[in-house]
């Protein structure tokens, strides 16, 4: 959008060969000279300014000096340095203020436009160090983009196109070629879809940027609000509409384009730039303070053009599968999980949920925490959306020498989970149903070995509200029913010793072990039965989708709302409900069903001899009626 | 074949065969003559295939009732089958079986009172692991695992002292001081601790219990400090083997006072048994989420389908993250989903059918609010949509 300020007359340095236009033309045709003189000299320093040359030709923007040069890839100290020299050269040469290429062309060098138009730039704000764009820049810039959205808006529907290499951008191509591959199934998983679109992303699908809690995938839920993208079922499957199925396609010719025709890369930028509205995804934000937040954001992932190589080999990679004519869709998916961690190359490490450190009646939570580390356990305190205890094995990674942070290590969960449950808790959870509902999600969350972990705090017990004998009934029917494990101890400084002998057993257990990483999207929970029952299971999920699944009301879809809508009405249970739902699945098909009865009274039948339950019974007439009385009653209902 | 045919035709007019009677009588009568002349064995004729048509709609009809009579009969065989399974049945088809050698301990004789006041079958064993309380059920035709007719639950008991525990616990950590590999039998060795293992070896499905019976309350890790090096020394034996079994052989250990606390545990655990297969049974469908909860809990309604208002704004609220007063919002200006449907079908696009509910104003709160684009859409989404499985968030 900043580039729907700029001159679109093309600039031409007065060389034989025309160069594309470039909001740094100064600092192109420096480096260019840099890189022919080190050439004559058969210098290896003209492969480094080539580098250069490329990445700046793919900068959209103005550069101010050569020390802003540094975001760029390839622009080291010594390119910026010298850039800067002859920066300062050519303005004493040529005096400060708006600036005239060489060739005395209009063209800005290197500074925003919108600076030169509004006549802000005075000599002063050009010495001092350019660092950030000051407030004065940002705020005519919004005002900018705002107008331009305005007039585009009024122009005609809005087309999205999401901006190059930005999530939204490598969600669609990822999807679109996945479903051109022979044998596709049609659809990606969360998983497998963020591993295959990294590679034409710059910005991480997983890892938020520094100071921001968006990634790339932030930008998926703005192609779904804009129609272009479908998810489905749970796990999540995505696939594209017939709307984002032609983006998608337009996306990917261009980009093919790109690569055959490198020479004409940055026209075709400049023809993406100039044609539809081009709008980074993440921009669709409302409030204001967002609008700039995600500018910044936008500019930023601008700052790293990966080079047009690594989309080369991702296609590459692609192509070579389709080659061999096999489907290949299951097996690009495994290829990106299938990785393990050999024996010593991983810890076991406890993870705390981190409502287990906090809060809590006179602290004593944290004496839980302060337990743990007395006996000298490695634990992480974390967000853990089921259960209140678990392990990882986490991969043990180096600092890598020259970057301020080590590499994230990779982790997969263990099977064992547990649930810590003081005896007043458990009263409390059974009084208003969240004992049930808790037992459900740890024995759904993919983690075969669930604990029970039960504190019997003596003789607290005698003062609840429910009777001991009942508790203690709903305790051997979590292990006797629900198959869970259950481990009684009488208080905190218990627990913590369980957990730290435990993690020790764990440790020792996982010792000499090759873990792999498996995955619930692509191979379901079922797994075979021996695997399940063994005292040691190597094949393990990841924490992040582990993690991810055990999001509470998390997603809802159509079939599972409409069920509980219909079981709204009292007398119709979960198999009442599940009968009628594999009839009508929808509420739209139900309502269609109606539209076609000839009468009244055919509708009001409609329901009454679905079978529901093992025992295959008449759902009846009263629940059909008054199914039909709620969905097909004109007017108010009573 | 043309037989057949003739009585089925006569089998679709025969409701009018009243009428057919008495039509010649009324009809013209040069008819009448026609038919005088009809021969008589043609008039037999006419009377045998109505009499062969009757008698074959007789037996279609005895056929149709004996069919419902069947599946009546099937149904009520299937009710009796699913009664059985109920727990409160299902417990009666349970039998106990109790290690001999636990009538050595005179405590026993609480829980066999109480087994014989329950009216529980029970018996005692002699073999298998020592010591254990164990369930076995008579099998139906449908399983054939089934030994001896009999199914052996997976549930078992194993009630030690609380002096035979500590010998486990010392069984235990000289066995790993001495780095033998874990899980190795020795012959020699005779304690409770290895017959365990050897029985869980064999039958490794089995889930086992320790029950260890103390005769004084067991108290919380000691909070003097003088006792804590001595008491931490010891739990951390105690420990180590309990996680030795959890993690090796799926065994759990539970500390009980007295036996009358055994007895109540053991109480417990049949319960929980007899439950099991009624719930299998008649399992709740996997819809996806979890039946129980206060939200399942549905509304009254009567026969005129008062109460319906209130199940449409609960059906609402059905959605994630929609608050009483939000689905109130959208049901007090849509009061029944063919209104909403109604006034989506007025919508000039898409787009402005997506946004409907957008921007009513939500009653109650602190502040005033809007329903919003985002659950406008969403109710839309599921309203409309032909896909059961299109998530909604």
């Amino acid at each position: 959008m900043l580039d729907a300020n700029m001159p679109t007359d093309q600039v031409c340095l007065g060389r034989k060969r025309p160069v594309p236009s470039c909001p740094n033309p100064l600092f192109l045709q420096w480096l260019t000279e840099l890189r022919d003189s080190a050439k004559e000299k058969g210098l290896k320093t003209q492969y480094v300014y080539q580098k250069a040359i490329n990445s700046l030709k793919k900068y959209p923007l103005p550069l101010k000096n050569g020390k802003e040069a540094k975001i760029l890839q390839n622009f080291g100290d010594g390119i910026c340095k010298i850039l800067d020299e002859r920066l300062q050269k050519h303005y004493r040469e040529n005096g400060q203020g708006p600036q005239f290429s060489a060739d005395g062309s209009d063209a800005p060098i290197h500074l925003a436009p919108s600076f030169q138009r509004s006549n802000m730039a005075s000599s002063k704000q050009m010495e001092a160090p350019t660092n950030e764009p000051s407030g004065n820049l940002s705020e005519h810039m919004k005002r900018t983009q705002r107008e331009v959205r305005k007039e585009k808006g009024t122009k005609k529907k809005r087309e999205y196109v999401p901006q190059k290499r930005s999530g939204g951008y490598a969600v669609l191509l990822t999807l679109y070629r996945h479903a051109q591959m022979p044998g596709s199934k049609g659809f990606m998983f969360r998983n497998e879809l963020q591993t295959e679109a990294q590679p034409l992303c710059e910005k991480s699908f997983t890892v938020p940027d520094l100071g921001s809690k968006y990634t790339a995938w932030s930008s998926v839920s703005t192609l779904i609000q804009k129609d272009l993208l479908v998810k489905t079922h749970n796990p999540a499957r995505y696939s594209l509409t017939d709307q984002g199925l032609a983006l998608a396609e337009k996306l990917d010719s261009e980009e093919t384009g790109m690569d055959k025709e490198h020479v004409e890369q940055m026209s075709e930028e400049e023809h993406a730039r100039d044609g539809p509205d081009v709008v980074d995804l993440t921009l669709e934000e409302e409030e204001e303070q967002q609008e700039e937040k995600e500018r910044c954001r936008s500019s930023k992932s601008l700052e790293r053009p990966v080079p047009a190589l690594s989309v080369n080999q991702a296609r590459g990679q692609i192509s070579e599968s389709d080659a061999a004519g096999k489907p290949q869709t299951l097996e690009t998916g495994r290829a990106a999980m299938g990785w393990h961690l050999p024996p010593g190359s991983y810890e076991i490490v406890l993870c705390v949920d981190v409502i287990e450190t906090t809060g809590g009646s006179s602290g004593r939570k944290q004496e839980l925490v302060k337990e743990l580390q007395r006996n000298c356990v490695t634990f992480d305190i974390r967000k853990l959306n089921v259960g209140d205890f678990l392990w990882v094995a986490r991969e043990k990674v180096t600092p890598v020498p020259g970057q301020l942070r080590p590499p994230v290590g990779k982790e997969l969960v263990l099977d064992y989970i547990i649930e810590r449950k003081r005896m007043d808790d458990l009263c409390g959870s059974i009084i208003d149903g969240r004992f049930r509902e808790q037992k459900f999600r740890l024995k759904r969350c993919g983690l075969r070995k669930p604990i029970y972990l039960v504190e019997e705090c003596g003789s607290a017990a005698a003062h609840l509200s429910i009777p001991e004998s009942t508790l203690q009934q709903a305790i051997a029917n979590t292990q006797v029913v629900d198959g869970f494990f259950v481990k009684r101890v009488q208080d905190v400084k218990e627990s913590a010793a369980y957990l730290t002998i435990m993690t020790r057993y764990l440790q020792k257990l996982y010792h000499n072990c090759t873990l792999f990483c498996r995955s619930r999207e692509l191979e379901g929970d079922g797994g075979d039965e021996s695997e399940q029952t063994e005292n040691l299971s190597c094949s393990l999920m990841t924490f992040t989708e582990f993690n991810y699944g055990a999001i509470k009301n998390k997603c809802q879809t159509v079939r599972e709302v409409f069920a509980r809508q219909l079981m709204q009405i009292s007398g119709v249970s979960g198999d009442k409900a599940a009968a009628v739902l594999e009839h009508y699945s929808t509420v739209s098909s139900l309502l269609q069903a109606y539209d076609q009865c000839s009468s009244e009274s055919e509708k009001e039948k409609l329901l009454s001899s679905i079978k529901y339950g093992k025992l295959k019974r008449n759902l009846g007439p009263a629940l059909s009626r008054t199914i039909y009385q709620l969905y097909c009653t004109h007017g108010p209902l009573s | 074949m043309p037989a057949v045919q003739r009585a089925n035709t006569w089998e679709i007019s025969d409701s009018e065969e009243e009428s057919d009677l008495n039509k010649p009588s009324s009809s013209s009568s040069g008819e009448k003559k026609k038919r005088r002349r009809r021969t008589r064995e043609e008039v037999q004729e006419e009377q045998e295939n109505r009499r062969a048509a009757r008698e074959k709609q007789r037996q279609e009809k005895n056929k149709l009732k004996e069919e419902k009579l069947e599946e009546q009969q099937r149904r009520r065989e299937a009710a009796v089958r699913v009664s059985l399974f109920k727990p409160e049945n299902f417990i009666k088809s349970l039998t106990l079986q109790i290690h001999a050698a636990l009538l050595r301990d005179a405590g026993c004789d609480v829980l066999l009172g109480t087994l014989d006041g329950l009216q529980w079958k029970n018996c005692i064993e002699n073999q298998g692991l020592p010591n254990s309380i164990s369930w076995t059920r008579p099998a139906l035709q449908t399983e054939d695992e089934a030994k001896n007719g009999v199914i052996e639950e997976d549930q078992v008991l194993m009630v030690i002292s609380h002096n035979e525990f500590e010998d486990m616990v010392m069984s235990h950590k000289t066995e790993t001081n001495q780095q033998a590999p874990i899980g190795v039998v020795y012959e020699e060795a005779e304690s409770l601790l290895q017959h365990l293992y050897k029985y869980l070896t064999e039958a490794s499905r089995k889930f086992v219990t320790v029950l260890v019976i103390s005769h004084q309350q067991r108290s919380g890790s000691g909070d003097e400090d003088h006792f804590d090096f001595h008491l931490s020394q010891h739990h951390l034996d105690t420990e180590a083997l309990l996680v030795h079994l959890q993690l090796y052989w799926n065994v759990s250990v539970n500390f009980l006072f007295g036996w009358q606390e055994v007895t109540d545990h053991v109480v417990a655990v049949t319960k929980a048994v007899s439950k099991r297969p009624y719930k299998a049974l008649c399992g709740e469908p996997d819809l996806g989420f979890c039946m129980d909860g206060s939200w399942s809990a549905g509304v009254r309604v009567d026969r005129d389908g008062r109460g319906l208002t209130q199940v449409w704004t609960r059906q609402i609220q059905q959605l994630n993250r929609v608050s009483p007063a939000l689905a109130k919002a959208v049901t007090s200006v849509y009061p029944s989903p063919s209104l909403l449907l109604q006034a989506y079908e007025q919508q000039p696009s898409d787009e402005e059918r997506r946004r409907l509910l957008a921007d009513l104003t939500v009653v109650g709160g602190a502040k005033e609010r809007r329903v919003g684009p985002e659950l406008s859409g969403r109710i839309h989404r599921l309203l409309t949509s032909q896909n059961p499985h299109l998530m909604l968030d």
